[in-house]
């Protein structure tokens, strides 16, 4: 809440409280929320903002999103005209990259970096990078359909599309181009992770057994050391029988092939 | 050969769909390389950390600010900003943030100087344009905080170093006032802020920094008008030119009240030196001015007296200043000489003493000093050591310290034009440069270790000595040409007029060429390099002469500024020869007829759209008058909408008999009607392109005939409301037109209208197909289409007595007048990405089968099997169809990350893709070129003439030894066992004689 009243009066003159109004105002027409409700988070939270002034604002930021953190995303969903500006019909579309931090923790060395995720805004006209805790924003945009797209390596993300529209200024719709899936507040998470990689399968003996040359080694021991079991296992007379066969067939023996088979 | 590779390539083509290109990850760097460059250094400021490594943040006009190691140069960091996001001024804050202004001071970024990582973002808005300043007074503190003072927009802003959040700010609103300079004296509260209004007013502002309340606004108009910027001579002193150049003016806004002093630049320099202008320097007391030949150095002393300290006619280059103790600022200069350049650091207030003074040796491949940045450090007897950073006219960034380069950045490959390739040398007999092995020891350690790698026993140190070992094979990055075609040089020509020569085996630069010809001159003002060509390529005297290649250049940004051609050796680098042209270089055909020494003959096109034969021989002409006739090109106007066919037309009719000039005459015209569309992209295939087959058999036994012809252009057209960014249209209001247009008669041959669609266009053109990349407005999605062009005349020739005898492209009559029997096939697919860059793999014969390289947002380069845009796919296929290979249809066209070819790489900013074919059938070389580089290998069909590099010898030597060990083990057991059978037979029989004698000796 703190987070998000301190963003948008960065963008305009007023003060902070009356501003966060407004925010809250464009919020409740949305969510139908009542406006007194955050009016008094709004002077609750300028209280304590006077107190401990001093501090980082990192510290001020977690404390703050830990008590509000629902409404603070709701806040920053909503798209705060810039009153400031020279022409009227400029928004400012906020949002942010979350990262699960269970994925990536395998493969290489790029997860926890977001300081190399890029956001860009239709095609590369605008390109904004994330703030340590995943929120982005892009100022001065003119009301319309806008797509939002999220370079991250090794993570695929679905290219967002952002209505923004002129009429009832302040609401923004998106929704997930890829499966169109409508998204009730801009936070962008990956679809899926990318490898890049084939991963090498570890040594073990079934590949090499399996691979074209393990084969003709195998086949070849089958041949020469299970053949001669099985003719052991047969009867003798038989044995014989089949020997004179083959002789008198003139079917060469192993031994004959050989050099050494000559011999006899 | 090629039937061999054909049935191969047949055998491969109907393996299953797996992505073609993968890696494991331990073959990355075998065949590709990557590198990072930051481009030509605009700002840099050096961080004063103590503890940790020293750094210093640059920013680049690539629109890149980076953080760089300061002992070797390497990157630490960088990122690289949107296009319109250009950067104006950088600075560190609180010593551990880096602070940005860019998009013309409307967008403030804070960065984490460690890592990176962006702190805070803040949007500025102001009433109108104006410059933009980025004070970061190291005093002025707010509550704790340090507060970061900006001009921008017209408005003052004090802004939170921590949060970014403004603090207060102050418009200057008055509709004239053009502000020059914000200062913040140091030890003060005040700001002060002076520019011209209606540009003979000079006005000042004081503001208290506290809160941005107006103290005082005093003006003093000055007749004369000013002229060009000011320097600030001290915190409460300006100096402007008046309108002439020729008088200086001192103003002095000292507590408030304007002061001025008039002194024409001739009281101080005797000579006349023409209208001059100051150069900006940040060093107090000092500042320069320069006329064409002269830079000329004053001093101020005391009340608006001006004193020369010197006047030189180098070329010069000044530092900002640097303050080294409470009242000391110290300087760098920069002059040249012949091939040194002279380094001296002064102080402010005394000019003729040198704090230090070193000459550096320089190469001149490296042009003049553009900017220099001086840095101290504290040597261990405690006095003051310098260092400087300076930027090249090659944009090379080096760092100089006592005397010598510690290090030096090629940072002019950030900007590559254009890109060509040229062979290396051919291997001659006796002069070899491969290395052999050290000796037996070397090489049988090598062998284990390989052997264990592929056994998978190694360790991982023993896989990294394997990793290192593959890199440096010294087999990739020898410097003769290979069998397979894999090695050669990559010739790129760089913003800054500079030729680099890289070598595909390892990227490192073979050589680099300032060209003369590029070079700033009295009759070039401001030459800019267009494009390379082949100009000679030796096959038949490949052994005695060099290939070289033509850089077509002109002076100045217009079109119709006079062209300067260049001619350079691609093995040495020499500049053969340069040509001064008297016209201009609107076009340049490369035409495909080459005289007896190999030269490419080359045909430019002027403004006046007279036609210029290069080179200029007899011999050159009289090829070129036997092909006369069979010279059409065509010219495209996207401005007006304009197509048009050239002919020949007969020889110049100036005043001046020029043999080489030839008239030309316009054939066809094709003009899209300005108000419903506008030309956004325009392709033809690549000219060197070589298509193996023409007829493709279809699943029933059937053939299609390619349409093949290398006169075909694609055009696409859009709506000039949908010409803007995404989201600025409606669909209805939005189409896409495209076009297949024949540029030799003009006749539009395939038109398709796509309603609902928005550019910007990417398209690629190969054999008789084109694909194309633009945006869906109803899906909100990309897509892609592909369109294939058959001939239809030759359709009946479906057996192969038919296709000798039958109907043939070559005997029917090309006329204008009859419609060339064509059908084309179109579909289209959903695809998640933006492109940046589109391109197709080519190969040496064009037997490998196709992939489409897409350079995607994200700056990565996707291989795409041409396979899943193919128009004849269907969602159920038949068994036929399934065999031919034949893909089920789908409505998005699939990513699969392991078919990334860039992997898990950036090439940060990628502009364009170039693939070149090796002389091995199954591979393509990439090269891929933004901000960074990147170059890898393709085998679109997998390597199916030669073995993958990670094909197991030893398995197969083992294999071998197995075999043969097994075929003497059983050729041993097999006799002992046939020696023993016979001895029982023996045995048997011996017995049974016995036996007998024993029964006859009993008889």
């Amino acid at each position: 809440m703190a987070f998000s009243c301190k963003n948008s009066s960065k963008f305009n003159g007023f003060s902070g409280c009356i501003k966060m109004v407004m925010v809250g105002t464009s919020a409740i027409m949305m969510q139908r929320r009542t406006l007194a409700m955050e009016a008094s988070l709004c002077v609750k939270k300028s209280k304590k903002k006077g107190a401990d002034s001093v501090t980082r604002p990192n510290s001020q930021i977690s404390a703050a999103m830990a008590a509000v953190t629902p409404l603070l995303l709701l806040l920053l969903l909503s798209s705060a005209p810039s009153f400031s500006s020279g022409s009227r019909n400029a928004y400012n579309i906020n949002g942010r990259v979350k990262i699960p931090q269970g994925l990536g923790t395998k493969g290489y060395a790029l997860p926890g970096r977001m300081s190399n995720v890029k956001v860009l805004l239709n095609g590369g006209q605008n390109i904004t990078f994330l703030r340590p805790d995943g929120y982005f924003s892009f100022h001065n945009i003119p009301a319309g359909t806008h797509l939002i797209e999220v370079s991250a390596i090794g993570y695929f993300f679905s290219p967002v599309r952002v209505d923004v529209s002129a009429r009832n200024p302040g609401k923004v719709q998106a929704a997930l181009t890829e499966n169109r899936k409508g998204l009730s507040e801009l936070v962008l998470e990956p679809l899926r992770e990318e490898q890049y990689y084939e991963i090498r399968e570890p040594f073990s003996i079934m590949s090499l057994l399996k691979s074209p040359m393990g084969l003709m080694v195998g086949f070849m021991l089958a041949v020469a050391f299970l053949m001669p079991k099985l003719v052991e296992n047969m009867d003798p007379e038989e044995m014989r029988r089949a020997q004179e066969e083959m002789r008198s067939q003139g079917v060469p023996s192993l031994s004959s092939l050989l050099p050494g088979g000559a011999r006899n | 050969m090629a039937i061999r590779s054909f049935f191969l390539f047949i055998l491969f083509f109907s393996s299953s769909l797996s992505p073609v290109f993968s890696l494991y990850e331990d073959q990355v760097g075998l065949m590709d390389w990557h590198q990072q460059y930051i481009g030509k250094v605009k700002q840099a400021v050096f961080s004063s950390q103590r503890a940790g490594r020293k750094r210093v943040v640059v920013s680049t006009e690539e629109n890149v600010i980076a953080s760089l190691d300061l002992r070797h140069g390497e990157i630490f960091w960088r990122h690289l900003l949107g296009a319109d996001d250009v950067i104006d001024g950088i600075d560190i804050g609180l010593g551990k943030y880096v602070i940005t202004l860019s998009s013309g001071g409307s967008i403030l970024r804070s960065w984490n100087l460690p890592d990176g990582q962006m702190v805070w973002e803040s949007s500025l808005q102001g009433p109108k344009h104006s410059k933009s300043f980025l004070l970061v007074p190291t005093n002025l503190k707010f509550d704790k905080d340090n507060v970061l003072v900006v001009f921008s927009n017209g408005r003052l802003h004090a802004i939170s170093c921590i949060d970014g959040e403004v603090l207060w700010k102050k418009d200057f609103e008055a509709e004239s006032f053009e502000v020059q300079q914000v200062i913040q004296p140091p030890g003060s509260d005040l700001i002060y802020v002076v520019g011209f209004a209606a540009s003979y007013q000079f006005e000042m502002y004081q503001i208290n920094a506290k809160n941005g309340e107006l103290l005082k606004h005093e003006s003093a108009s000055f007749s004369s008008g000013f002229s060009g910027e000011v320097s600030l001579v001290s915190t409460e002193t300006v100096v402007a030119l008046d309108s002439t150049g020729s008088i200086l003016l001192t103003i002095s806004f000292q507590d408030g009240k304007i002061s001025s002093q008039q002194t024409p630049i001739s009281n101080l320099v005797e000579e006349s030196l023409g209208p001059a202008v100051i150069i900006p320097s940040s060093v107090s007391g000092i500042f320069a001015i320069k006329t064409d030949a002269v830079t000329v150095f004053i001093r101020v002393i005391g009340e608006g007296k001006l004193e020369v300290v010197e006047k030189t006619t180098h070329e010069i280059a000044v530092s900002d200043a640097l303050s080294i103790s409470e009242d000391q600022e110290a300087f760098a200069l920069i002059q040249h000489a012949s091939s040194e350049i002279h380094l001296t650091v002064k102080l402010a207030h005394d000019w003729d003493g040198n704090l230090l003074k070193e000459s550096v040796k320089m190469d001149r491949q490296r042009g003049l000093v553009h900017k220099v940045f001086i840095n101290n450090y504290i040597r261990t007897d405690r006095s003051y050591g310098f260092r400087v950073l300076i930027v090249m006219e090659d944009h090379s960034l080096l760092l100089l310290q006592q005397g010598e380069i510690v290090w030096s950045r090629e940072d002019g490959l950030a900007s590559i034009i254009d890109v060509t390739t040229s062979e290396l040398p051919v291997e001659r007999n006796g002069v070899s440069v491969a290395k052999v092995e050290h000796n037996l020891f070397e090489w049988l350690k090598g062998h284990m270790l390989k052997l264990k790698g592929t056994l998978m026993l190694a360790s991982p140190e023993d896989m990294a000595a394997i990793q290192s070992m593959r890199l440096k094979s010294s087999e990739k990055s020898k410097m003769t040409r290979d069998h397979n075609g894999f090695r050669k040089l990559l010739i790129v020509l760089t913003r800054a007029g500079k030729l680099f020569a890289l070598h595909t085996g390892d990227g490192r630069i073979v050589w680099s060429h300032l060209l003369r010809s590029l070079h700033k001159s009295e009759a070039c003002q401001s030459p800019i390099g267009l494009n390379l060509y082949q100009w000679q390529v030796p096959h038949h005297h490949a052994m005695d002469e060099n290939p070289s290649v033509l850089v077509v250049s002109r002076c100045g940004p217009s079109s119709d500024a006079p062209g300067v051609l260049s001619f350079v050796d691609t093995y040495t680098g020499k500049e053969l020869s340069s040509l001064s042209l008297d016209h201009a270089v609107v076009q340049v055909i490369p035409l495909p007829y080459t005289d007896s020494t190999e030269q490419r003959l080359h045909l430019l096109i002027n403004a006046d759209k007279h036609a210029h034969l290069y080179p200029k021989t007899s011999e050159a002409l009289s090829i070129f008058k036997r092909e006369f006739l069979n010279i059409y090109w065509y010219s495209v106007e996207d401005q007006n909408g304009i197509i048009k066919g050239h002919a020949l037309k007969c020889k110049c009719t100036g005043e001046v008999a020029d043999e080489f000039c030839f008239d030309t005459r316009d054939l066809w015209s094709v003009v899209f009607p300005s108000e419903s569309e506008k030309i956004v992209a325009t392709v033809t295939r690549k000219l060197n392109e070589v298509v193996h087959t023409q007829a493709k058999v279809v699943a029933d036994q059937d053939v299609m005939y390619k349409y093949i012809s290398r006169n075909l252009l694609f055009v696409a057209t859009v709506a000039p409301k949908g010409s803007g960014e995404i989201g600025s249209v409606t669909p209805e209001e939005s189409w896409l037109v495209a076009y297949l247009i024949d540029t030799v008669t003009g006749r539009i041959l395939h038109r398709v209208t796509h309603h609902g669609l928005q550019g910007p266009v990417h398209a690629v053109f190969s054999e008789n197909w084109v694909v194309y990349h633009y945006f869906n407005l109803r899906a909100h999605r990309y897509e892609m289409s592909v369109i294939e062009i058959y001939d239809q005349s030759r359709a009946d020739n479906k057996d192969v007595w038919k296709l000798v005898l039958g109907k043939h492209n070559l005997t029917s009559p090309i006329s204008l007048f009859s419609r060339p029997e064509v059908i084309t096939k179109s579909q289209s697919y959903f695809f998640t990405h933006s492109l940046k860059a589109i391109a197709v793999t080519s190969t040496a014969k064009g037997i490998t089968s196709k992939q489409l390289l897409l350079g995607t947002i994200g700056d990565q380069v996707l291989a795409l099997d041409k396979r899943f845009l193919d128009p004849r796919r269907t969602v159920n296929p038949t068994q036929a169809e399934k065999e031919e290979g034949i893909i089920p249809l789908t409505d998005s066209l699939p990513i699969i990350p392991q078919s990334y070819v860039t992997h898990a790489l950036r090439v940060e900013g990628l502009r364009g893709i170039i693939t070149v074919p090796a002389k091995l059938e199954s591979t393509t070389l990439v090269f891929a070129h933004g901000v960074d580089l990147f170059f890898t290998q393709l085998a679109p069909s997998r390597t199916y003439d030669s073995l993958t590099e990670d094909f197991s010898y030893a398995l197969l030597l083992i294999t071998i030894v197995a075999l043969v060990a097994a075929i003497f083990v059983t050729w041993r057991l097999s006799e002992r066992k046939e020696l023993q059978e016979k001895w029982s037979f023996y045995s048997a029989f011996a017995s049974q004689s016995t036996f007998s004698s024993l029964f006859l000796c009993d008889n």
